[in-house]
């Protein structure tokens, strides 16, 4: 009889292990945008890179796959007499799709330190825009470089602006390449930036402006009807996905006219937020041969740019043989800020050994791209900053982060898209670990208790 | 020659015996000490040898005081592991055999038990010394090893006291397979700490993947949801209980 009560017993226990084992990692990592915390639903996904160059210029092919493009940023809606912006900035994927996709690459040539072995993780500062806790603020507080700072962990303690210059000089910044599906993309053009004290535009004008003027509360353009057939577009159609490459969907000089308030606006009517033009100066450095278009589920988009640009302070500049870090940002499905996919650094060498090696072409031809494609694991990076990883009381691996052992040696992509959503979900899932310890350990007690009381000697049965 | 023929004493003789006996054992001992001992030493070299790692020592963020290279507990940690594995392969043998010797093995189940679980009680101390608690509490990786180290240790502990306290009677009727079950689930956490552990040094073997086939990536913290905290604490108390009304009705 006493055997009835050990079977149940063990029987119990066993059903206890396995019923945590099913439902285990349950009940904390969920979505909360009161504390700015999205989680994406896939954590991890490809970019393809190809790489050319004929000596004056070097090419980059990307190619990543998303279901849905999104070719609109804000938009401004036309509703009970007033113009509304909609979309651009949101916590994860916009639902209206009115936040575009972007391609972006840093590039770096060995002057910043740890970026070769760490990618875009040193550029994470603490008290970065989005990130949970940080108080909104009007002015974005974006990534940037710890040399830029005396307290590389505190945002507001940049250096005085002639210890940036000399950092600049000295190459410490870090040469970041955009590519966006509505504010550049249509007119065939990237935005040429840099990460250093801040990331920033290079010296000139950008692919877009803003189409509002606030002092009347309005547009500045809309769309030509003798271009467009109409002079703007339905918030519905647009939502919806209706309005595609063939139709008239950005404003530029070329597809617009300035806003007549005079006509009968009536509700829904919408026009793009941004009204796109030629860039100027450095910040114009970055081309497409040609528009990108979205096919097949995949956004397959061709920057270019001159291998020397003369802009040493805003550019890197490639030279024939040379070696380079690169790492990768992906935003898809109409996502933006920090709901990106990035990369691991990646190493680029111009016909040199390298992870992403640069195909010599001849001079003044375009790539034939027959090369095939470098596949990049891309993966969301949730909230790690550079302080959390180099600090020994957070993170196990930060004395290998003193000894220059790269990231890629004891992590993968799963593994830190893992871990970039843990953290943002740190203090909870801490706590329920140790009640969890605490839980299993009472039951291991249990049953050692309950086998002790039953089992039984032989003598004891006589 | 008188000495030869001479009828000896069957209590002189006894105590010869019990000499002779008592100076082999002294000497296999011995024997086994020294190897110890220099087995020991030898690991110890080559832990030190190891964990020199060389190029120029940087000064790291909240390093602490005092810390102990994981290659000792990584060493250490092969002792439990080989001495509750076999142990659970005594069981395996013992819960499926009469033979005699599996009877002779039974009987090197607990003491081989017991001096894994001390060994565990070492090497979980010299993993604590690793790392600062707040940066291995703070790695999802570094949770999962912990806590099933701790469920690792504490269960052999049980584990060794049944060993003890019921020795031959684990294997007598149905409560072989009890001792089977217990056993088996014993050396399935000992697999999971073991192969936590080679991830945690950056070598994750297949049984890492295996986990993540059915339904645990490691890298992802193990912890309860709220309500299965509730059931575990009440399946201890019922097993307590059960236990007692148990004994109670067939005492």
């Amino acid at each position: 009889m006493r055997m009835k009560y050990l079977a149940t017993s063990v029987a119990i226990f066993s059903s206890l292990l396995v019923l945590g084992w099913v439902t285990h990692g349950t009940g904390i990592v969920k979505d909360d945008p009161e504390r700015n915390i999205v989680i994406p639903d896939e954590l991890t996904s490809t970019l393809q890179v190809k790489a050319a160059f004929d000596g004056e210029k070097i090419y980059f092919r990307y190619r990543w796959p998303v279901d849905r493009p999104a070719i609109f940023n804000d938009v401004l809606v036309f509703q009970d007499g007033k113009w509304e912006a909609r979309g651009g900035e949101a916590l994860g994927p916009n639902p209206d799709f009115l936040t575009e996709d972007r391609v972006a690459m840093m590039i770096d040539d060995g002057s910043v330190p740890m970026f070769g072995r760490y990618g875009g993780y040193i550029t994470i500062g603490q008290g970065l825009t989005t990130f949970t806790g940080t108080p909104e603020t009007d002015e974005e507080r974006t990534k940037y470089l710890p040399s830029t700072r005396t307290d590389p962990n505190k945002f507001d303690t940049v250096k005085p602006e002639s210890d940036l210059e000399r950092l600049r000089k000295a190459g410490q910044f870090i040469d970041l390449w955009q590519w966006r599906s509505s504010r550049s993309n249509p007119l065939g053009l990237a935005d040429d930036g840099f990460v250093a004290e801040e990331r920033g535009g290079d010296a000139g004008t950008g692919p877009y402006t803003t189409n509002f003027d606030k002092a009347t509360g309005q547009p500045k353009y809309m769309f030509n009807p003798e271009v467009a057939g109409k002079t703007a577009l339905s918030i519905d159609a647009v939502i919806a996905g209706d309005v595609g490459f063939n139709d008239a969907y950005y404003l530029s000089a070329e597809t617009a006219v300035p806003f007549d308030p005079s006509l009968e606006w009536k509700n829904g009517d919408t026009l793009p937020r941004r009204f796109l033009r030629p860039t100027s100066g450095s910040r114009g450095d970055v081309v497409m041969p040609k528009a990108a278009r979205w096919r097949n589920g995949y956004w397959d988009v061709t920057l270019v740019r001159d291998m020397d640009t003369g802009n040493t302070l805003d550019d890197k500049i490639f030279r024939d043989g040379g070696n380079y870090d690169l790492a990768f940002a992906v935003f898809r499905n109409s996502s933006t800020m920090r709901w990106h996919y990035v990369t691991l650094p990646v190493s680029l060498g111009l016909e040199q050994p390298a992870q992403l090696v640069a195909e010599r072409i001849e001079p003044g031809t375009n790539p034939d791209w027959k090369q095939p494609w470098i596949e990049i694991k891309t993966f969301y990076p949730g909230q790690v900053t550079w302080g959390r990883l180099t600090d020994a009381r957070q993170h196990p691996g930060a004395d290998r982060i003193a000894k220059r052992v790269p990231v890629a040696v004891r992590h993968s992509e799963e593994q830190l898209a893992l871990y970039g959503v843990q953290v943002e979900f740190a203090k909870e899932i801490k706590r329920q670990w140790i009640w969890t310890l605490i839980a299993s350990l009472s039951l291991i007690v249990g049953i050692g208790i309950n086998i002790n009381l039953l089992m039984r000697r032989e003598e004891d049965a006589k | 020659m008188t000495q030869l023929t001479e009828t000896p004493n069957p209590s002189t003789h006894a105590r010869k015996e019990d000499h002779m006996k008592r100076s082999e054992l002294m000497r296999r001992g011995r024997r086994i000490g020294l190897v110890t001992a220099a087995l020991m030493l030898a690991g110890t070299g080559a832990a030190l040898a190891h964990s020199a790692g060389g190029g120029v020592d940087v000064a790291v963020e909240g390093e602490p005081a005092f810390s102990l290279s994981p290659v000792y507990h990584i060493l250490v940690a092969h002792f439990p592991v080989g001495l509750w594995m076999t142990a659970y392969l005594f069981i395996l043998i013992r819960t499926f055999s009469d033979a005699e010797i599996a009877v002779r093995l039974q009987k090197a189940i607990w003491p081989v038990a017991a001096l894994g679980t001390l060994a565990g009680f070492v090497t979980y101390s010299l993993g604590l010394t690793i790392y600062p608690l707040s940066a291995i509490t703070e790695s999802p990786l570094g949770r999962n090893h912990i806590m099933l180290a701790t469920w690792t240790l504490s269960y052999w502990t049980v584990m060794s006291i049944l060993g003890y306290r019921f020795r031959r009677h684990l294997f007598v009727g149905a409560q072989r397979w009890v001792t089977f079950t217990l056993a088996t689930i014993g050396a399935m956490v000992i697999t999971i700490t073991g192969t936590l552990g080679g991830s945690l040094t950056g070598t994750p073997s297949l049984v890492t993947k295996s986990l993540g086939w059915i339904g645990w990536n490691v890298y992802m913290t193990f912890y309860l949801p709220n309500w299965m905290l509730v059931v575990f604490f009440s399946g201890a108390v019922l097993l307590v209980v059960i236990g007692v009304v148990g004994r109670r009705r067939h005492a």
